[in-house]
């Protein structure tokens, strides 16, 4: 299969690979799987005053899944939670020009960060995002 | 699914993962002489491209049903679980999160370890491989297709693991 040329920067020299303190209070953590391929991704965000400040990934999986995470990651510093919360698996897919095939790895990291998103909210003590009034 | 996409169908074997080598070995000659496109040479090109696909389906189903995995998933198919899919009715079902934590713990440990860490973790991770493999077997003997499909869902988690380990080995 071919690679596009930015999945292909992306494998290479993937952004923010890492892990963040996951029992920080500012830290969420998201984990998530595709099991038809075994892929494992790990995100994590760090939120001060409501701006995603850090993001570190950890992706063991194919080329697209670790170009997927690692776009993500530098999509989302700077971003409010709110913002991060909107990214769409299709933008990533757009960006990275994934192949039809290659789409569940822009779902995964798509579920990752709003796994993370969850994850941050819960520790302080929200309600789960997406449901409810964004919180200020 | 049709004969086509059963293997167990074309082969006339029961559904059940205890198949006999000898008899697939034996149904698989067999289909292979009857099925052979030399049978038809001189016909026309519909008869011959009908032998070609035939001959190759054949194979296809060979190739699943003497792999023990590969016959597991097949069952698990039959059952309405494609863990090639990833609709969330019918195909995979997701692990929990504790084991996906594991699965990258796993990893973790080979980036810290040595490679006498890594010949330790890899045996272990094989040893949970087989041991997935039985439980799903026992679960289809069971008929409990779900519970089959979690376990074919580690072992490729696992699988996926010792790939990944084997193309990094020094």
């Amino acid at each position: 299969m071919a690679y596009s040329n930015k999945v292909i920067e992306h494998y290479e020299h993937p952004r923010n690979v890492g892990s963040l303190d996951k029992g920080d209070a500012t830290v969420g953590t998201g984990i998530v799987g595709a099991p038809a391929c075994g892929d494992v991704m790990k995100l994590q965000i760090k939120v001060e005053n409501g701006v995603i400040t850090d993001a570190k990934f950890k992706t063991y999986g194919c080329g697209s899944a670790i170009a997927s995470s690692s776009l993500v990651t530098e999509w989302v510093k700077g971003m409010s939670v709110d913002q991060a919360m909107q990214i769409k698996n299709s933008q990533i897919a757009e960006e990275l020009s994934l192949p039809p095939v290659k789409i569940h790895c822009s779902v995964l990291a798509e579920d990752a960060i709003k796994a993370a998103i969850r994850d941050f909210q819960q520790k302080q003590g929200g309600a789960p995002a997406g449901e409810d009034e964004p919180q200020h | 699914m049709s004969v086509d996409t059963d293997p167990f169908a074309l082969f006339d074997l029961p559904r059940r993962h205890a198949a006999a080598r000898e008899a697939i070995e034996q149904r698989y000659l067999e289909l292979s002489r009857a099925a052979h496109p030399d049978n038809v040479v001189g016909e026309g090109t519909a008869a011959r491209r009908a032998a070609v696909e035939r001959a190759s389906a054949i194979n296809a189903a060979y190739r699943t049903l003497r792999d023990p995995a590969l016959r597991a998933e097949a069952l698990v198919k039959l059952g309405g679980i494609d863990l090639d899919s990833t609709d969330a009715e019918r195909g995979a079902p997701h692990p929990t999160q504790a084991f996906l934590l594991e699965m990258i713990d796993l990893r973790e440990r080979l980036e810290d370890g040595g490679p006498a860490g890594v010949a330790a973790v890899r045996d272990d991770v094989e040893a949970r491989s087989d041991a997935a493999l039985d439980a799903a077997v026992a679960a289809l003997d069971a008929g409990e297709v779900r519970r089959a499909a979690e376990q074919l869902v580690a072992r490729r988690y696992f699988q996926r693991f010792l790939d990944e380990t084997d193309s990094s080995a020094p």
